[in-house]
């Protein structure tokens, strides 16, 4: 991974801008949303794989900006939102795509269900991920 | 399944209130079927997608809209060897790949 860092500097010109946009693990949301509004059902639990991830990637651009390679311009957190129209939908999506690393405990799943149940003709479900991107420059060498 | 992802636009939103991609080069690590890659690209002088799924690739490349074409090009690779030579580009993007 710093490697990689490193192999992208050499790539950017001397005023170039590296963007590192993830999701981070922060227990993510579950919602239930409708015209009327959105409720909150719970939160996704973070496996230790996901947590392991974010960590790496952390320590790889502190390693790089201690390195010399890039300086911190600014950072910014903001949600992006995953939608299903059923929450047995979001059920298979997550046990199919997010096995690894996030896990959607029973519990939270009846509450939404129950949510979306009696919730208006329109209701959709949704995860409320929480995304950072941070704007790296290129340090003059 | 109806999955929708991002439908209010905040990634691109974000995006581009924090960076100009007017002219650019762009360099992108993790590009994958290009979801991120077509709401900006169309702005960059150029812009190379990469990935390491070439099932991805495929999807990206035939979504690719005919106005960005020419420049906008896809490749399987990673960040740790990249084939371009020093100082090519003026944006990388580590999209959802650090």
């Amino acid at each position: 991974m710093v490697h990689a860092l490193d192999e992208i500097r050499r790539t950017l010109k001397p005023n170039g801008i590296l963007i590192d946009l993830r999701p981070v693990e922060s227990n993510w949301s579950v919602e239930v949303v409708s015209s009327a509004g959105w409720q909150a059902a719970g939160r996704l639990s973070d496996l230790p794989a996901a947590v392991a991830d974010d960590e790496a990637a952390f320590k790889a651009m502190r390693e790089a900006e201690s390195r010399g390679w890039y300086i911190k311009r600014e950072e910014e957190e903001f949600a992006f939102f995953y939608y299903w129209d059923t929450p047995s939908e979001m059920k298979e999506f997550m046990e199919d795509e997010w096995e690894d690393f996030e896990k959607l405990e029973e519990d939270v799943y009846k509450k939404t269900s129950s949510l979306w149940a009696s919730a208006n003709a329109d209701a959709r479900v949704r995860v409320r991920v929480k995304m950072l991107i941070t704007i790296w420059d290129k340090r003059w060498s | 399944m109806t999955l929708q992802k991002d439908p209010e636009g905040f990634e691109q939103k974000t995006l581009h209130k924090l960076v100009n991609f007017k002219d650019k080069g762009v360099l992108e690590i993790g590009c994958g079927e290009g979801r991120l890659t077509f709401k900006y690209a169309a702005a960059s002088s150029l812009t190379v997608g990469f990935d390491p799924d070439h099932d991805a690739l495929r999807i990206a490349q035939a979504d690719s809209p005919h106005t960005m074409q020419k420049h906008v090009h896809f490749a399987g690779a990673s960040a740790s060897n990249i084939p371009f030579s020093k100082e090519t580009f003026d944006i990388a993007i580590l999209a959802w790949s650090l």
